[in-house]
């Protein structure tokens, strides 16, 4: 009985411990991600968005990637690679008017799938 | 994950439930949770297994999940008895001194026919040779028999009218015919065929005959000799 109890307590604190880490780690690592597309953003509205700024940009998306692999379904990953590639090979040859929209896409991204991890009823049902 | 949490016990409570409502047949020597867990735990882990998109992390939380829930419905099952009932069920009295009790029955999605395969199956093979049969909450049967139980069941006994139906092929083996045990009927005050549970008997003719509602009597219908 005493052993059941244990189990109970030491399971129940795995799953909340594991359940509200993935919650603020996939927050926190989407959130940096957003505040470096945001710039990128903001450059290439301007039109003075490099090629190196997008690389730059996707190295930190390829160094983040790896652990969210751990917490996030690897489709939702992959979609935000497909979007970040094109936006960078825009910025390669210098076109801002289609590079913008692939960067807003994953900005949307960027917020739309730490939403559908996190507690709510509508991610439930 | 918090989201894989609550999808799990989302899941494991509605399999639970509909465990619990569709009856002990369903289950067969299981625990309706255990039957819930070993439908879940299977799928749980093959899942991200067989599908590399999914972290694996996802199957592991659903079935620590599925553990915890065990563990916890273990705590109630122990401690608690009207949780127990709840979860697993309590044991039914299908057959007790007056006989069989229709209304348990019907509870438990069975029929006459059903429970006398039951018996047998436990090695009882006439109705009156048994004081109590119940049907376990795991699906099982168990019966309590009468002290002189292999005076009883001497020679096999065959259904002659099963809820109020007649069985023309026991009745052929009987060499007797429908109108002959509808005279047996009257005789023991039934006059209606569709108010009789059950009508027995065996080669030597002994009868069982039971009404809805009412105790079971025992007739010996005097043919004179052994059918079988």
């Amino acid at each position: 009985m005493v052993k059941t109890l244990i189990s109970i307590v030491i399971a129940s604190a795995i799953l909340f411990g594991v359940s509200m880490y993935s919650i603020v780690y996939v927050n926190d690592t989407f959130a940096f991600f957003e505040r470096a597309l945001l710039s990128l953003y903001d450059k290439t509205e301007a039109q003075t968005a490099t090629y190196e700024d997008g690389t730059a940009v996707q190295r930190f998306w390829e160094e983040k990637k790896k652990s969210l692999h751990v917490w996030v379904p690897h489709t939702a990953i992959q979609e935000v690679d497909y979007q970040l590639y094109e936006a960078v090979g825009f910025l390669y040859v210098q076109d801002y008017k289609a590079a913008l929209p692939k960067i807003e896409v994953v900005l949307g991204m960027c917020e739309n799938i730490p939403h559908s991890y996190t507690l709510g009823v509508e991610n439930i049902f | 994950m918090g989201l894989i949490f609550i999808r799990t016990v989302i899941v494991f409570v509605a399999l639970l439930i509909v465990m619990r409502l569709m009856g002990k047949r369903q289950i067969g020597e299981m625990q309706p949770y255990e039957l819930v867990i070993t439908l879940l735990i299977s799928e749980l882990a093959c899942i991200p297994m067989g599908d590399p998109s999914i972290p694996l992390l996802y199957g592991l939380v659903a079935i620590f999940t599925v553990y915890l829930l065990h563990q916890i419905i273990c705590v109630l099952d122990l401690n608690f008895n009207k949780a127990k009932a709840v979860i697993s069920g309590v044991p039914s009295v299908l057959l007790n001194k007056n006989g069989i009790d229709d209304y348990e029955l019907k509870k438990n999605n069975l029929d006459v026919s059903d429970l006398i395969e039951s018996l047998r199956v436990e090695g009882y093979f006439a109705l009156d040779a048994v004081e109590y049969a119940l049907y376990e909450s795991e699906g099982a049967f168990s019966a309590l028999p009468k002290k002189n139980f292999q005076d009883l069941q001497k020679s096999l006994p065959v259904v002659i009218i099963d809820e109020g139906k007649f069985d023309d092929k026991n009745i052929a083996m009987t060499e007797k015919s429908r109108e002959y045990y509808l005279n047996v009927l009257k005789q023991n005050g039934c006059k209606d065929l569709k108010k009789v549970l059950v009508l027995t008997v065996d080669g030597n003719g002994k009868a069982y005959l039971q009404q809805k509602g009412k105790k079971y009597k025992v007739l010996n219908l005097d043919w004179g000799k052994t059918l079988w």
